[in-house]
This record gives C-alpha cells, structure tokens and sequence, in this order.
C-alpha cells in the first residue's frame, strides 16, 4: 500500500501537439492570469510556432527517496514516478484513464479468460537486448514467481503464458479479470531487460543501467542525492520526445524547503504541493501550478472483527456523526473532493448520483440507541503522525465529541500503520491509498473477504459477489453500474467513513513545456521540454 | 599515559555492548515490521513469512543479537533489509557529508563564540557583554529548524545568493561544495557558538576573579595579556568539554538539519532506518554514533592534560 506518501495527481505529456499543449493549458489556467490564458485558447495559431526545443536538464524534487529500481520488487509510489519513464509497459493511459499501446501495438481478448498482445518491433532495451515475446514471457513468469516480487497480487489471475510467435504472447488466465489490462498500465506491464536481471542480479535494486526501454536511460543513483537519466537517443517511439537531455530526481523531504527549492530556481519540478502551500504558490507568477484530480482514496477502516465496530449500528453512528464537507473545507482546504465511496471523481466508474454521507445528529441518537450505547462509547482511531492527518483526525474528535462519542488518537509511524493494519490491530485506522486506473484497484483487496488489505476484516457475500462479477464481465458500463451498486451495499453496511479524494497540485517553473496531467499520478517527461 | 589510553579502550567494550544491545531491544519493540514497511502493497502471507525466514526475522531477539553481535567481531555489519546494500557502504558514504558538515559548524561556532565570550568577560554589565548575551539567549532558545527556514528565506529565496538544499562534496569542488554547506553550518554553528559563548563568558569571569589575575594585575600587566594568556588558558576547560560533547553529536548527525537541507548524511540515514525499521542499518548507524561520542571524549581528556598540567593520566 503507499501508505505515507502524497495523494496522486500527476500530469503525463505524451503529447506537445497542438491539441495537448492546449489541454495542459487549460489545466494550468488556473495559474495563468486570465488574458495569457484567454490568449493562448484564442489563438492557436500562435501556439504553432512554440516548437519544442531539445536539451536541458529537468530537475525534479520529490519528498522522499526511492525505494527500489526495479519495478517488479517496488512497493512504493515514489519509485514508479521514475519508471514511467525509465521503462515501457504494455499498455499506457490517457487522460481519460483509456488504454492505449505502449510495448504492445496491439490487444484482444478471444474470451475472458485469455488476453493476446502483438507486441511493437524494434524495440531494443538501452543494453542493446531486442523486446519480443520471450522477454515478455520471461518477465510475466519473474512477476510470478520471484520470492522477492510484489506484482504476484496483480498478476496472481494469470496461469500461463505463451509464446505465440516472435512478437505475439498469450496469457491464459485462471478466471477473467477485466482489471488486469489497467494494471499492465503501471508496474505489472514494465519489462525489463533479461539480460541485465541475469547478470545483475539484486543490484538491479540500485543499478538500472540499460535494464529498461523507456525514452530515458539510467545514469547513477546516488543515494539521498539523486537519480540522474539521460535522453534514449534511439527511443523507439519518436513521436513527441524525447526532448530531454537529462533528468535529475532530487529528494528533498521538508515540504517548505522544496517549495523554496522551486521559487529560488534550483528545481523545475516538484511533485506535490501541500495543501496549506496552494494559495500562496497560486499567487506566485515564478511559479506555474496544475490541479489534477487523483485516483486517491483517504478514508477511516473501521475493524469489523471486534467491539465496537463489530455493531453495524456503531459504525452508522460514527459515520452520521462526521461533517465530511467541513473536513474537506477546513483540514483540506478544499484540495480534494469529499469522497462519496473508493473510487475517485476522474475514475470512469464514478457515480456522482451517490450522495456523501451527511452529517445528521438526530440519526446518531438513534443509533446509538440502537447498538446499545444510548449515551454514547470511546473508542482509538490509529493515524499517522503527518500534520495533515492529525489535524483531521482532531477536527473529527471535536465532530464525535459533540455526538456524544469519544475518539482517542493513536499516533504511529508508517510502518507501525502498515503492521497495525495488516495484523487487524486497531478499532479504526486511516488508510490512504494513492488509488489505481482501474475501480479494481480501489476495491477488491480492500473489500474482497479474507485478502490482506482488508483491514475492516468485512466479509459479505454480496460484496464479495459483485467484486466477483466486476472482474468478470468486460463492458464498461456493465462494470459501472456494478461499482455503482457495490458502493451503495458498503454505505449500507457502513464499512467504513470515506472522507476524501485528494486533489494532487504539482507545481512547475515557468520553463517548463508540454506536459499533460494523467490522474494516476505519474510523472511522464516524454514530452516535455524546456523553454 | 600508554596505559591510560590502553584502559579507556578496554573501558569503551562494555558501553558499545550495552549500547547497542539497548537499541537492538529498543527498535525491536517498536511496533511495525520491517517487511510490512518494504512489501507495502503485497502482503501475501507465504511471502512475508520466507522473507523473514531468510532474513533471520524469525528468531528471538536474543538469537538475532548474538548472530548481529558475531558477524560484528568478524567485522560484518549485515546489510541493509530495505536494500540489501552492506551496512558499512551505506554508512561510510554517509559520513563524508556529516564530518565536513560538524567541522565546518564547528569552526564558524569558534570564530563567533570566542570574539564574543571574550568580549562579554572582558566588558562585564556593559552593552557588548548585553548584546553579546542577547546572541547566546537567542541561538540557544531558537529551534534550530526555525533558524534553517530563515536562513533559506533571506539568503536562498529572496537574496538568491546561497543554494536552499542539497549537497556538492567540497573535497571535489570546492567552490559549490562550501556554498552547499553554507546555510546548514551556519544553522548549526549559530546555535553551537551561543552555548560556547555562554560557557566561554561565565567560565572567564570565574578566571578573572582568581587570585592570580590580582597579582598580575597588581604587577601592572596590561588587561589584554591577563584575559588572553592567563585567564583563557584557565577558562577553556569547561569549554572543552562542551565543545566535546557537542562535537561527538554532529558526528552522528544532525538530524533536523540534515532533513530540512536535504543533505545526504548519518542524520537522515538513521531516521529513515528507524522508519522502514531497517534493523542492521540502525544498529551500524548507532554503532558509529557511539564510537564517535567515545573518540571525541577520549580527544577531550588529552586535550585536558595538555591545557591544565596539574591533570595527570595514571
């Protein structure tokens, strides 16, 4: 789980046509003043002449070190952020969250349970190693079954694969599962060089050199330092980029500092700025800020396994109890959308008829009532120890305390959450999750009876039932409606209090082009270049 | 002065093995897991247990100690569970940052405090020894994140004359290596420099009030010479300690700064081992901590000796 790390909005530029850069303007716009923005929209043909320029240096500064380069044993979101452009995966999104080829040219699905991919030629991995279908094969397989992978969840449906000829596989899996495809979009579909797993063996960890496909090449990895790429000058897709000579990654883990890193010029880029920051760095003309909406889901589990959340009535009373608009306003300061269930308002899957949970004090009496605590019960809530959680978690005590309910804060670092959650030992306990393209990625494990991130311990048969179908049935309205009618059952069964959808701000300097926002958070530098 | 040195040694073995087996328990009791903090997102059971299985998880802690403890004799310090990186490579790059960091706070500390204790003594309840006190109040009572987010507003963001954060190694350029270093010594140094300062002023006031500065002044010898050579030979002692102390902790990182200035040192090394509860990493990283609060202590003694010749090592 990214637990610990910043909510997920990114911006993706594929694309420095005419028709995205617009797109990234009217993203920006926001930042823009309104005559540069008017300008820009109003005369197109101005824009032809900005032709991207190559060379240059991005730099990049994130809030944390990562963790692993290699894409199969990463666990964490910051490592992914240099992936995106290190390696290729099968499939790439869009800004709608649409599939579209990236390794694969192409893809079809005889019946649900095997998947066919004709895989692009002349690909070659920055080692000079040619892509096809064995090294297809032979990532699959070390996804499977490495001790140390954690795509074995995502891949866990596929039983087999085959070679079909040189450039097409065959995935033959156990069960459908429409959400696979969205997975190859990420880590799961990355492929990297076999020769280097080979030879490299656990340095690939720190060492990337030549192991991927992507249009930038590993150069170093200095730890806490930097990671440095350079431009792939033989990048097999040479529409748009990559213009980049060099890309350099910088951690810089106090939030204030990498803001001021910005606004002095020493970095171009940063991937996330606090919500406290937005209003300020807005007003700022030094600095260029884009909104985009993110797949994250930050919410309160409630165990279901024992006192008191074991009484549905309890866990209906804590929900009624909640202002979630006031916390939304108040903690997030409006940088996310009160959250209405697990999937997020840019999912395709979305379904805006469901209403948030409302504040109503009449309906907590009477659940309270209910479940046995007429005058009312103390429980622990288990939260990380970041200003912004802490803050919500108080602004939430104060909203209890005037229902009659006691909530005590426990304060743990992220390993602690992670433990805590994973071992079901806590009452309630925060959960964000950087969120995945597909509604899948949202729900299954979190709600599926029995699997590991099901921290509330939930189990139901219906839920279990419609996340079943969900992988089963291929049409995407189908889909919708199912995660429509999965959200209204975990309201039903108030399983636990879903309170945002963060919004991701990522703020750039002013030299910085093209770049197309994705809402899977991810840091594409393809297509951007430096004015 | 062989065998004193000798017995300090020998000395040093019961605190390292109290030490480190006190952390050892004390991050072991922590809550959290180290493959909880690494596999984040795959929590498969059959995986999680082969991992801790291969790693030595598995064991009670009194085992995991005494095979930490072997391969320490064998001079192993395990590797790194987050990356699997020997725990010596991570820590000797580490320290290059933290010693040249400590030393350069150190030395701006010495060229603020000693100007301005001495200033202080020499011109009691007047407006230098006021201002004088005004700075060491100041450097002492400030928190010294607050100092650093100054510092990189008015010299980083707004004057643009010093970078905000990261690090370029001095021995290789110079040039930028220093720049790199400026804000985060001076952070520190500001703050190490007024507890100096304080020591420096009340230590030479107590020198200046002994006998032997009557006599000398008495004999007429000029106010200069009393407070340079004979009260501040005399004055340093507490200094020296202080100075000691201070100085074994930088070694061991300055953890606020290192963070807020994003520099790559044994600081920021040990809080993110505790934070992915990478047991060996924490172990080898409190391990140097320790011996370098032993060195500079041991530093301290001979320099003792040295200052003040009545003290003699038996």
């Amino acid at each position: 789980m990214d637990v610990g790390e910043s909510p997920g909005l990114d911006l993706n530029a594929r694309g420095a046509s005419r028709r995205s850069f617009l797109r990234w303007c009217a993203a920006a716009s926001g930042a823009l003043t309104p005559a540069v923005a008017r300008g820009l929209r109003g005369a197109p043909e101005a824009l032809a002449q900005v032709a991207p320029k190559r060379g240059g240096t991005l730099r990049v500064g994130f809030y944390i070190e990562a963790a692993t380069m290699d894409p199969h044993l990463s666990g964490s979101k910051i490592d992914r952020q240099v992936y995106h452009n290190l390696y290729d995966p099968l499939l790439v999104l869009d800004v709608k969250l649409g599939l579209q080829p990236g390794l694969a040219e192409s893809w079809t699905q005889p019946d649900g349970k095997t998947l066919v991919f004709k895989l692009q030629r002349g690909v070659k991995f920055h080692d000079g190693t040619d892509f096809n279908a064995e090294v297809a094969k032979f990532n699959f397989n070390r996804m499977r079954t490495d001790p140390k992978s954690v795509r074995k969840g995502e891949t866990a449906n596929i039983e087999s694969v085959d070679v079909v000829d040189s450039h097409t596989i065959r995935l033959n899996l156990r069960r459908p599962d429409a959400s696979l495809l969205a997975a190859l979009t990420d880590r799961a579909g990355m492929m990297v060089s076999p020769k280097v797993v080979q030879e490299r063996g656990p340095d690939l960890e720190r060492n990337a050199r030549g192991a991927g496909t992507g249009p930038f090449e590993f150069v170093e990895w200095v730890k806490d330092d930097h990671i440095l790429l350079k431009r792939n000058d033989n990048y097999w897709n040479k529409q748009t980029g990559p213009y980049l000579d060099q890309i350099r990654y910088r951690p810089i883990p106090d939030d204030t500092v990498k803001l001021a890193s910005l606004q002095s010029g020493e970095i171009d880029v940063m991937d996330y700025v606090q919500p406290r920051d937005v209003a300020a760095v807005k007003a700022d003309k030094k600095v260029v800020v884009v909104d985009v909406p993110s797949l994250a889901q930050f919410a309160y589990v409630m165990n279901h396994t024992k006192p008191p959340f074991n009484n549905k009535a309890l866990r209906q009373a804590v929900i009624s109890a909640l202002d979630i608009d006031q916390i939304v306003k108040g903690v997030w300061l409006g940088v996310g959308v009160p959250s209405n269930g697990p999937i997020p308002p840019s999912s395709w899957a979305y379904d805006s008829t469901i209403p948030t949970e409302k504040r109503d004090l009449v309906k907590v009496k009477a659940k309270l009532a209910e479940g046995g605590q007429p005058s009312g019960f103390t429980f622990s809530v288990t939260t990380n120890n970041l200003p912004i959680l802490v803050q919500e978690a108080e602004v939430m005590q104060a909203q209890l305390a005037e229902a009659g309910i006691t909530m005590k804060i426990k304060l743990v670092d992220a390993a602690a959450l992670l433990s805590d959650g994973n071992n079901k030992n806590h009452e309630m306990i925060s959960y964000q999750w950087s969120g995945r393209p597909d509604p899948d990625g949202n729900t299954f494990q979190f709600f599926k009876t029995g699997l590991p991130l099901n921290w509330s311990g939930i189990s139901n048969p219906k839920i279990d039932a419609l996340l079943d179908k969900s992988r089963e049935v291929s049409d995407r309205n189908e889909r919708k409606k199912i995660f429509s009618d999965l959200t209204r059952l975990l309201h039903e069964e108030a399983s636990m209090a879903f309170i945002v959808h963060p919004i991701e701000p990522k703020a750039f300097s002013p030299r910085v082009q093209g770049y197309e926002p994705i809402p899977d958070g991810m840091m594409r530098f393809k297509s951007v270049w430096l004015k | 002065m062989g065998r004193f040195l000798l017995g300090r040694l020998i000395a040093v073995i019961p605190v390292l093995v109290l030490v480190t087996a006190g952390v050892f328990l004390l991050i072991h009791l922590t809550p959290g897991d180290p493959i909880d903090a690494m596999m984040a997102e795959s929590v498969d059971p059959g995986v999680k247990a082969e991992l801790s299985r291969q790693l030595g998880l598995d064991q009670p802690i009194h085992v995991q100690y005494l095979r930490w403890m072997g391969r320490l004799l064998h001079g192993d310090l395990g590797r790194s569970i987050r990356n699997g990186q020997p725990v010596v490579e991570d820590v000797g790059r580490r320290i290059r940052p933290s010693l040249e960091l400590a030393l350069l706070a150190m030395l701006i500390a010495l060229l603020v405090a000693f100007p301005l204790g001495m200033l202080s003594a020499a011109r009691r309840n007047t407006p230098v020894d006021g201002t004088g006190t005004a700075f060491a109040l100041i450097g002492i009572c400030m928190p010294n994140f607050l100092i650093a987010l100054l510092l990189i507003f008015l010299f980083g963001v707004t004057l643009r004359w010093l970078p905000v954060s990261g690090y370029t190694d001095p021995l290789e350029d110079p040039v930028n290596g220093l720049r790199s270093l400026a804000l985060p010594a001076i952070t520190l140094g500001l703050a190490l420099g007024a507890v100096i300062t304080r020591t420096l002023r009340s230590s030479l006031l107590e020198a200046l009030s002994e006998d032997y500065v009557r006599t000398a002044r008495a004999k007429g010898v000029s106010e200069s010479v009393i407070l340079s050579r004979h009260a501040l030979k005399n004055g340093l002692i507490p200094v020296i300690t202080v100075l000691g102390l201070q100085l074994g902790g930088l070694i061991g990182g300055a953890v606020i700064t290192e963070y807020v200035f994003a520099l790559p040192g044994v600081g920021r090394l040990v809080v993110d081992a505790v934070f992915a509860r990478d047991y060996p990493l924490v172990q080898g990283v409190v391990l140097l901590i320790a011996v370098g609060f032993i060195v500079t202590n041991l530093a301290v003694d001979l320099v003792y000796g040295w200052l003040d010749p009545r003290i003699r090592y038996r």
